[in-house]
């Protein structure tokens, strides 16, 4: 790929300023070959190789804070836009490329420190840089007593993650890592630092504690957004559990799932059953969708709720399960699983109980190959084998490159779920693909504690296949906006998506956006940091669209 | 202070001659080190989580079928340039990696320690 300049920056300026960040991290840290930049590409990008792929002009990476505050004002000198990363790894959502092409990318990999764990008050104060995989050994060497969340992806960090709303797989409330986090230090786009929360307090103890201190709580213009860069952050954690178990509620019929979320809701927002919800149906899974009785029941298009209790009727299988999952002493999870128990037989007549589990934690050397390793917050990259090369099949010989998916947000009840999967199958069906992923019996996941995410289908990349990236775009974009305007946007995407999600908040002629965009004008007055980040840009380049 | 200079001169000297050994044990065990952290997760010969499988070794299975180990670490066919382009540049699934992450020096040694049972 030939190097893009920030646009508007001539070569020689663009020099210079090379010259000013060489000074400000040691030319070692300065990369402007193209080869180098290469690395600085999104590894999963839906234009790949196309003109309207988001490519860096140069990366930096400074190894403190200080350096971090000369690079942003080298930045904003020239005028030059910067996209910070922590450790890059937001693959699907962009990668380590930026939002704006010819950004300099300011690569925090460096500064990895882990700077506290406190293991009695239960919290982590950590650099951008530092990864699950570093956190959790930190704990591990020292035997503190206390568990990371990580998502699937152990190589991403707490603070990158965190910043993009990721999520992950043990109790609530620590599976929302934005959620979970309390008090930041961030570099603002002139160059100052600023500590917020109990942070602002140069007396108190209590910045990794208490989230607002006094007056409006900023920390959350700094998650999808683009008004500082992030040096530092709290984490609450999960102190270590003596013991998990789990047990698998079924029930008979089709219509009983509405119940069953309410009563898993109110296991987890009571605190009993707090692990991650595993919601599936007994009538769906692989190859449902080419069943002659499937087929059969899809033939008139999206069956009713009864038609599709005679259907689970008729197979015989329970049509729900949901697998709950407990953290605790042994004492309480053993008698939180019965309550369970007691409290969804007694209203849902014919619900069973299977695959019950108990384990002291934590887990041995040999569970550990057998287990779900994130729900034990113990970061590994298992989930990858989402784009492994099958053993077989066209795949096989031609294998996927990357991944892309679609998650809308949607409420934690039966009725808003049943209304999510016709959204999906809808589209399906008007875009002519197959509804192989939207089925009636298709499951919310359960990452964040307080709403489902509802998959519309994960989509494999092809690097060098412009037709096919140019269908997945178009596909993409889509969900994105029928899904909206169906009362399910999503949580999150890659930046060639972004405008377009953004667009879905529109209340009150898009009232939110113009509230954000009147901060960026007054906080970063020269549009430098992070362009267009989540539908964020600056004035001149906000009129330029326009 | 003079023999104290003179003395650590020697050290270095003798340490400069033994690094034709010296350094490359250091480096694999440099290059294992940096495996067993970026790679391993993905690469490692042991099945690891239930029903599920790496996807490094899944898919070089998948690629191979048999006739060469899924695993990286009992490959003898590999070079180290090889190696090195596939962290800079990934291979279909895997993405590539930065220099902040794997400098150049680790990213040597991770290519001499995969090629260390490799004849040429
Ligand atoms: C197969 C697969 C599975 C996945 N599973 C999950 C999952 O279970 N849960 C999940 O949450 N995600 C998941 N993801 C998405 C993604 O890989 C992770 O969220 C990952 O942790 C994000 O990368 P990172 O942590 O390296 O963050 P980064 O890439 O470092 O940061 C993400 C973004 O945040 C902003 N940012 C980062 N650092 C700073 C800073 N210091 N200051 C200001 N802005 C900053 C930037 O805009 C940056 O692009 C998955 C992706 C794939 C491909
Ligand atoms: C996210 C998982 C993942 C990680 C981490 C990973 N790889 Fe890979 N790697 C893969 C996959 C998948 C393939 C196979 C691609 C294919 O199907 O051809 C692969 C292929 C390779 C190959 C090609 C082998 C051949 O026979 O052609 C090499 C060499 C390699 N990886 C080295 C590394 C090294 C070194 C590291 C660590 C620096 C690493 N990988 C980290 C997933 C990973």
């Amino acid at each position: 790929m030939p190097i893009k300049l920030p646009p508007g920056i001539s070569a020689a300026t663009f020099a210079e300023a090379v010259k000013e960040f060489q000074g400000a991290v040691g030319a070692d840290w300065v990369f402007t070959s193209e080869e180098d930049l290469d690395t600085y590409r999104d590894a999963y990008s839906i234009s790949w190789g196309h003109d309207d792929e988001y490519l860096a002009s140069a990366a930096v990476a400074p190894d403190t804070v200080e350096q971090v505050q000369a690079v942003v004002r080298i930045a904003n000198k020239y005028k030059i836009p910067v996209y910070a990363i922590s450790t890059g790894k937001n693959l699907t959502y962009g990668g380590s490329a930026p939002t704006y092409s010819g950004s300099v990318v300011v690569d925090l990999k460096r500064m990895k420190r882990v700077l506290k764990v406190d293991d009695k008050r239960n919290f982590a104060l950590v650099e951008p840089g530092c990864s699950y995989y570093d956190l959790y050994q930190h704990i591990k060497d020292r035997g503190l007593k206390v568990w990371i969340d990580c998502p699937d992806p152990g190589w991403g960090s707490p603070i990158g993650n965190a910043l993009d709303h990721g999520i992950g797989y043990t109790a609530s409330p620590y599976r929302d890592h934005w959620g979970a986090h309390c008090g930041m230090e961030v570099v603002l786009p002139n160059g100052e630092i600023m500590r917020t929360g109990m942070g602002a307090s140069p007396t108190s103890d209590t910045w990794q504690d208490y989230k607002y201190a006094v007056g409006p709580h900023v920390d959350g213009l700094f998650a999808q957004g683009n008004f500082g860069i992030v040096t530092k952050m709290g984490f609450w954690l999960f102190p270590q559990p003596e013991s998990w178990m789990t047990g698998t509620v079924h029930v008979p019929k089709y219509s009983d799932y509405s119940a069953l979320v309410d009563h898993c809701n109110y296991l987890e927002d009571a605190h009993l059953a707090t692990g991650q919800t595993g919601y599936g149906s007994n009538l769906g899974g692989q190859g449902v969708t080419a069943a002659p009785e499937y087929r059969a029941l899809m033939a008139n298009g999206w069956p009713t709720i009864e038609q599709l209790d005679a259907y689970a009727a008729q197979r015989k299988v329970p049509a729900w399960r949901a697998k709950l999952q407990f953290y605790g002493p042994e004492k309480a999870v053993r008698a939180s699983w019965a309550y369970a128990q007691r409290r969804i037989s007694a209203a849902i007549p014919g619900a069973t109980f299977t695959d019950v589990e108990f384990s002291t934690l934590p887990l041995s050397p040999a569970q550990e190959k057998t287990h779900h390793l994130v729900n034990f917050g113990i970061p590994n990259m298992a989930i990858f084998q989402i784009v492994a090369r099958p053993a077989a099949g066209p795949n096989n010989a031609n294998p996927y490159d990357g991944h892309t998916d679609f998650f809308a947000v949607v409420s934690r009840s039966g009725s808003e779920v049943f209304r999510a999967m016709k959204a999906v199958y809808d589209i399906q069906k008007e875009l002519k693909i197959d509804p192989i992923t939207a089925t009636p019996f298709s499951s919310p996941v359960t990452w964040h504690h307080k709403v489902f995410f509802m998959g519309a289908g994960g989509v494999g990349n092809q690097r060098g296949d412009a037709e096919h990236n140019r269908r997945m775009r178009a596909l993409y974009a889509a969900y994105i906006e029928k899904m909206a305007a169906a009362g399910f946007p999503a949580y999150r995407t890659n930046p060639g998506a972004q405008d377009l999600l953004v667009k879905q908040f529109s209340f009150n002629d898009h009232a939110l956006l113009r509230f954000q965009e009147a901060l960026k004008d007054a906080v970063d007055p020269n549009g430098i940091l992070s362009p267009g980040r989540y539908g964020i840009w600056p004035k001149h380049l906000r009129q330029k669209k326009a | 202070m003079k023999t104290f200079i003179a003395i650590l001169g020697a050290t270095t000297v003798l340490g400069v001659v033994g690094s034709a050994f010296a350094a490359d044990a250091g480096q694999l065990a440099m290059g294992k080190e940096r495996f067993d952290y970026w790679c391993d997760t993905c690469h490692a010969g042991d099945p690891r989580e239930a029903g599920r499988f790496l996807p490094g070794t899944a898919s070089l299975n998948a690629k191979y079928n048999g006739s060469r180990p899924g695993a990286l670490v009992d490959r003898t066919d590999l070079l180290p340039p090889y190696v090195e382009l596939v962290i800079r540049k990934g291979m279909e699934g895997m993405p590539f990696f930065r220099k902040t992450e794997i400098s150049d020096t680790e990213m040597k040694a991770i290519a001499a320690y995969l090629s260390r049972n490799t004849r040429q």
